[in-house]
């Protein structure tokens, strides 16, 4: 063997060692990955991470947990959706299932909700539309985070002001608490890129009445009249009576928490996670923190519901069995039961039994759910599809309030310019 | 004939040698760039196969007035930051040129900003900002400058400025620093010299510190033009593009369209928009240097 053999021998041999925890499978038998997302309640993703390593302890299976949080969930799966490499088990967010499931890459999970059905009740008919598609159900509903419309009490009995039922109302006691001089910004609702913009964004033109499609889910646009009803409520909190700070343009998704937290703002949309955070801390402003049904507008309350976290079986997993078994477990009446009082009142199940549960006879556990039962998916009035899907992710409502706030746009020509992006979306991705 | 097939042996190891690093950078940078401007040329949805379409993503950015507000917030932040940093980085340098005790401890402490993480700066400066309780609001309302927050983050003129002040401060030690070690190749004897003539402080810095420099400023600026054209951290945490899309750039616009709404195609398309424009940069600094070697 020559001496430039050997050295080359050598580099192959280290460059094979190098490459073999690439060439190792990502799950072998008896192995199971499971991404779920990190919520803003910690004691509650630790329970959830006990159950599923019970269940997994119990099949004699190896449970690998992953977790993202809702800002870097799309990052997580899309790469995997490219490079193939789903986990086994992915709890999708409320448009995760319409989009993977018109891939083709989710398995029928049907037989898990049947099994569910059977000790959880039955599903919310509001739920069906983000996870059954022709018939099939491609997920499992996990659980909700209902937005709800927290106000500070106190401020309001200052004021002597109601709390607020329509979208007008909340603009009427904001001014109020403006004149008053108790605070100078008191409308917190955030027209912003995350879910606490485009949640209350659908919500806001639903209650006007101003959906983009029709029940099938196709194309219809935002009407006119009702999307200028819509805009001109929500615009003029910025524009004309200066309750809200365009600076809540630019929030994350925890500024209005902490913002609400710090005794700034009278309004804002949230999930209930400042209760959580409230009563975690012993927080003064607990006793003056309430919450209630988001507002309703001339069309009714159509409340959106966007946080939805629903158990799928990626078609790339090569375990279907014991992975839709794992599904059913953590599903399992007494996991689930345990899994949702111990979060703070922030899971809320979308099956009925649960959500009769005596955890929910408080009074902020009846308004939490009741939003949910009065939620709509993502698409709504027609069922969650990839296009509604991008519209929301492409912030094209939000994007649409903006324009008229910030860049003084005319109501009516930012309304034009979302029926065309809405347009363009739903001709790229068609209705199936 | 042993010599040459000694020779022709030699050459091959080396070549085999070589090899891990030519295919470490093909992968790591050739590829995924020429798949970027192929994926740029087609109609490519996350999880589907990608269509060829020519240049149509490029013109359908062309005709949305979302890009063109997304390229001009984008120069904006790019030239402001780079104008503000090459002026600050530059008065670091003559600053510490001319401090002698504890020059090292000086720079090391304007070197922190350059060293601590992106996400960091991006959230301290968020809070600094804040309308409510940033300390910059808080600090002039208490000296009696302003009798309410200013709204850093929220007007959107001040908005740019914000982000360009966090980027800013991240950078400017990267400009000091890379100035700070070309002034001190230059020969003592030429100042010297025109001290002798006359010369001033600032006639010195024009005739003398900043040609001899010049070739770093170039290449420190066409650096860093590269890395803030490109920045994504301190923009997406500090405003995520907003207030509306006044602060929204070709890293936080690509985001949205192949991240949030899964085009890739178009998301590379608007994120390569900048690459002519780069590439003429570097064809010109390149030139220039060249210029001056000979």
């Amino acid at each position: 063997m020559t001496t430039l053999a050997k050295k080359l021998g050598v580099l192959f041999a280290l460059l094979t060692i190098a490459a073999a925890p690439l060439l190792e499978p990502a799950a072998g038998a008896g192995k199971l990955s499971l991404w779920r997302l990190k919520t803003y309640i910690p004691p509650a993703d630790k329970i959830l991470d006990l159950n599923a390593q019970e269940c997994a302890k119990k099949a004699a299976i190896e449970l690998a947990i992953q977790t993202y949080t809702f800002d870097d969930m799309w990052t997580k799966f899309t790469a995997a959706i490219e490079s193939k490499t789903l986990p086994d088990i992915a709890e999708l967010d409320a448009v995760g299932p319409a989009r993977l499931a018109n891939l083709g890459r989710l398995s029928d999970v049907s037989d898990v909700v049947t099994a569910a059905t059977r000790e959880l009740g039955p599903i919310l008919p509001n739920a069906d539309g983000a996870v059954k598609f022709g018939g099939k159900y491609y997920a499992v509903p996990h659980y909700a985070i209902p937005l709800v419309l927290f106000y500070r009490s106190d401020i309001l009995t200052k004021v002597g002001a109601e709390p607020p039922d329509t979208w007008e109302d909340i603009q009427k006691v904001s001014e109020k608490v403006k004149k008053a001089g108790v605070q100078d910004f008191p409308n917190g609702f955030p027209w912003n890129r995350t879910g606490d913009g485009y949640d209350p964004a659908m919500s806001l033109l639903w209650s006007y009445g101003a959906a983009w499609v029709d029940r099938s889910g196709k194309f219809t646009g935002i009407p006119k009249a009702q999307g200028l009803e819509a805009l001109k409520v929500v615009t003029r909190a910025y524009v004309a009576d200066k309750t809200a700070a365009f600076d809540y343009l630019s929030w994350s998704g925890a500024t209005n928490n902490e913002a609400f937290m710090a005794g700034k703002i009278t309004f804002t949309p949230n999930g209930p996670s400042i209760l959580f955070q409230e009563e975690s801390t012993q927080h003064p402003l607990l006793k003056d923190t309430a919450i209630k049904v988001m507002p309703k507008g001339p069309a009714g309350r159509n409340l959106a519901l966007t946080f939805v976290m629903n158990w799928a079986v990626p078609t790339d997993g090569k375990q279907q069995k014991e992975a839709k078994a794992l599904i059913g477990c953590v599903m399992a009446r007494e996991n689930f039961v345990k899994y949702m009082t111990g979060s703070f009142r922030q899971m809320v199940p979308l099956f009925a039994k649960p959500l009769d549960d005596a955890y929910w006879n408080t009074p902020s556990g009846k308004i939490i759910v009741d939003t949910v039962k009065q939620g709509h998916p993502v698409g709504w009035p027609g069922p969650t599809t990839p296009a509604a899907a991008e519209v929301v992710s492409g912030n094209v409502l939000t994007d649409m309030i903006t324009r008229v706030i910030v860049d003084k746009v005319a109501p009516e020509a930012a309304i034009d310019e979302a029926n065309k992006r809405i347009k363009e979306i739903y001709d790229r991705l068609p209705v199936k | 004939m042993n010599a040459l097939t000694d020779r022709h042996r030699e050459r091959l190891l080396g070549y085999a040698l070589l090899a891990p690093v030519a295919i470490f950078l093909a992968g790591l940078v050739a590829y995924p760039f020429l798949s970027a401007i192929y994926l740029s040329l087609t109609e490519k949805i996350v999880g589907y196969p990608a269509h060829f379409v020519g240049l149509k993503n490029y013109s359908a950015l062309l005709e949305s007035g979302r890009f063109r507000i997304v390229a001009w917030n984008s120069a904006a932040f790019t030239v402001g930051s780079i104008v503000v940093k090459l002026v600050v980085g530059m008065a670091m340098a003559l600053a510490l040129h001319h401090v002698v005790r504890g020059n090292q401890f000086i720079r090391g402490i304007l070197l922190l900003p350059w060293v601590i993480p992106t996400v960091v700066i991006a959230l301290t400066w968020k809070w600094l900002m804040d309308l409510f309780r940033g300390l910059i609001n808080v600090a002039l309302i208490d000296v009696g400058v302003v009798r309410s927050g200013v709204h850093w983050l929220g007007d959107p003129t001040l908005a740019m400025v914000s982000v360009i002040m966090a980027n800013v401060w991240r950078g400017f030690p990267f400009f000091g620093v890379s100035f700070l070690a070309a002034m001190q190749t230059v020969p003592q004897e030429l100042y010297d010299a025109a001290a002798v003539d006359g010369a001033g402080g600032w006639h010195k810095f024009w005739q003398i510190t900043l040609p001899s420099i010049k070739g770093v400023v170039a290449v420190v600026t066409l650096l860093s033009t590269i890395v803030t054209l490109n920045d994504f951290n301190i923009v997406y945490i500090m405003t995520r593009g907003g207030p509306g899309a006044a602060t929204h750039i070709f890293a936080t616009y690509s985001y949205e369209l192949g991240i949030m709404s899964q085009r890739w195609g178009l998301a590379m398309a608007a994120s390569l928009a900048s690459l002519p424009l780069v590439a003429l940069l570097i064809v010109a600094v390149v030139r220039y240097l060249h210029r001056e070697e000979d």
